[in-house]
C-alpha cells in the first residue's frame, strides 16, 4: 500500500527534464500525495478485534479480545488494511491464553495476523455525509502464516469526521492449519467468530 | 483379614485419596488461573520510551527476541491518551515530533489511573511487550498490553 512513493515518484522524475524542476519534483511529489493520498486515509491503532471460539460443550466462554489492531483505510480507493498483533489478544484466563498463544496460533512464530482487501461497494458510500452504510468487504486474510480469500458484510458508520467500521464473520479453524488436540476437540468450536470494531480517524499529516 | 492388611489398606487409601484430592485442586486452580496484575509484577526492563522505539527500529527482530512477553516499565511523554466510546484507554508515549511511539493500553481494572495522567506530563508505565507494528507512514509503534502505572506523575 505504501509503495505510492515509488508510483508517484519515477515517472514524475523523469518527466521534468530541466534542473529546476528536476530539484523540485520531490516537493512537488510530497505535495500531489498529501492533496490526493492523504487527504482520504483514515486509521486507528487501537482497533478491537474480538475472538471467539466457545463451542456448546466449552465450560467457559473461549474468547480474546485485542484492542490494539492497525487498519488503515483509503476511502478514494476502498482499499481496506488489518494488522493485529496475536501476542495482543487478552483472555479471561491465564491458561487459556497461553494455549492460544503457544499451542493454536504460534504467535511466536507468527506474530501478525493481517487482512488485505477492499471494500466491494466503495463507490456507493459518500464519506462526506454522515450516514450507515452496508458494506461487503473482500480480500485476503492471514492467519498462522495461512492466507485465504475472505467475504463479509459489514456497517460503516460516517459521523463526525470519523468512520466507524463494524463486521462479524466467521473463520474455519482448519483453513489456516490450526489444529485442536483431540482431547479438546468438543471443547473448542471449529469455526471461530471474529468480531471487528474500528474507529477511524482522518490521517493529518 | 489381618490388622496389618487392613491398616496397609487404609493407609493406601487415605494417600490416593490425598492425592487425588491434590491434583484436583491443582487442575482447578491452574484451570481458573487469571494473569496476574501487572502493578505485581517486577520488570524485566526499565528504560525510555524513545530507547524502546529505537531498539525496535533499528533491529525489530533481535529486540523481539529480548522484549517480547516480558514486563516493560518505560518512562516518557504523554503523547496522547486516547479513550473509546467503550471505557478502553490507551496511552501513548513519546515525542510530539516522531510519529513512533509507545503505545499502552492499559489493564480496564487500573483505568481509574488515566485520571493522574496529563498529556505533554512525563509517566512510567509498566505493561507486558505484545510486538511491534512497523507503519512508515502511519508511524511504527511498540505495543504494551496489561499496563499499569508504575509511579503516576502529574
Amino acid at each position: 500500500m505504501w509503495s505510492l512513493f515509488d508510483v508517484y515518484y519515477q515517472p514524475l522524475k523523469n518527466k521534468f527534464k530541466n534542473k529546476f524542476m528536476k530539484k523540485y519534483s520531490l516537493l512537488i511529489l510530497v505535495l500531489l500525495v498529501i492533496n490526493s493520498v492523504f487527504g482520504q486515509v483514515y486509521f486507528t491503532k487501537s482497533g478491537k478485534i474480538d475472538f471467539d471460539a466457545t463451542s456448546s460443550s466449552s465450560p467457559d466462554r473461549i474468547e480474546g479480545r485485542n484492542r490494539t489492531a492497525v487498519c488503515v483505510l483509503d476511502t478514494k480507493t476502498g482499499s481496506l488494511q488489518f494488522s493485529v498483533l496475536m501476542k495482543g489478544f487478552e483472555f479471561e484466563k491465564a491458561l487459556m491464553q497461553e494455549h492460544f498463544n503457544e499451542n493454536y496460533v504460534e504467535s511466536s512464530k507468527f506474530n501478525k495476523s493481517e487482512f488485505k482487501g477492499s471494500v466491494a461497494d466503495n463507490d456507493k458510500i459518500d464519506y462526506t455525509k454522515e450516514g450507515k452504510y452496508k458494506v461487503t468487504v473482500k480480500g485476503m486474510l492471514t492467519i498462522h502464516g495461512e492466507t485465504k480469500e475472505v467475504k463479509t458484510e459489514g456497517e460503516m458508520k460516517v459521523k463526525d469526521g470519523k468512520i466507524k467500521l463494524e463486521a462479524d464473520f466467521r473463520v474455519e479453524l482448519a483453513d489456516y492449519k490450526i489444529s485442536i488436540p483431540g482431547l479438546v476437540a468438543d471443547k473448542i468450536n471449529k469455526t471461530a467468530r471474529i468480531e471487528v470494531d474500528c474507529s477511524l480517524e482522518l490521517f493529518k499529516n | 483379614m489381618k490388622s496389618r492388611t487392613k491398616k496397609i489398606l487404609l493407609y493406601s487409601t487415605a494417600v490416593v485419596l490425598l492425592l487425588l484430592a491434590g491434583g484436583g485442586y491443582y487442575i482447578s486452580k491452574e484451570f481458573n488461573r487469571r494473569n496476574k496484575d501487572t502493578s505485581l509484577i517486577k520488570a524485566d526492563y526499565t528504560l525510555a520510551s524513545s530507547v524502546l522505539v529505537s531498539e525496535f527500529e533499528r533491529n525489530d527482530s533481535l529486540a523481539s527476541v529480548k522484549y517480547m512477553d516480558k514486563v516493560i516499565d518505560v518512562n516518557g511523554s504523554v503523547k496522547e491518551i486516547a479513550r473509546d466510546e467503550k471505557g478502553y484507554i490507551t496511552i501513548v508515549l513519546g515525542d510530539s515530533v516522531q510519529r513512533s511511539s509507545v503505545r499502552c493500553s492499559l489493564d480496564s481494572n487500573h483505568h481509574s489511573e488515566a485520571n493522574l495522567v496529563r498529556q505533554g506530563g512525563a509517566v512510567r508505565i509498566k505493561g507486558i511487550c505484545s510486538g511491534f507494528n512497523k507503519e512508515e507512514l502511519l508511524g511504527s509503534d511498540v505495543v504494551l498490553v496489561r499496563c499499569v502505572l508504575s509511579t503516576p506523575k502529574k
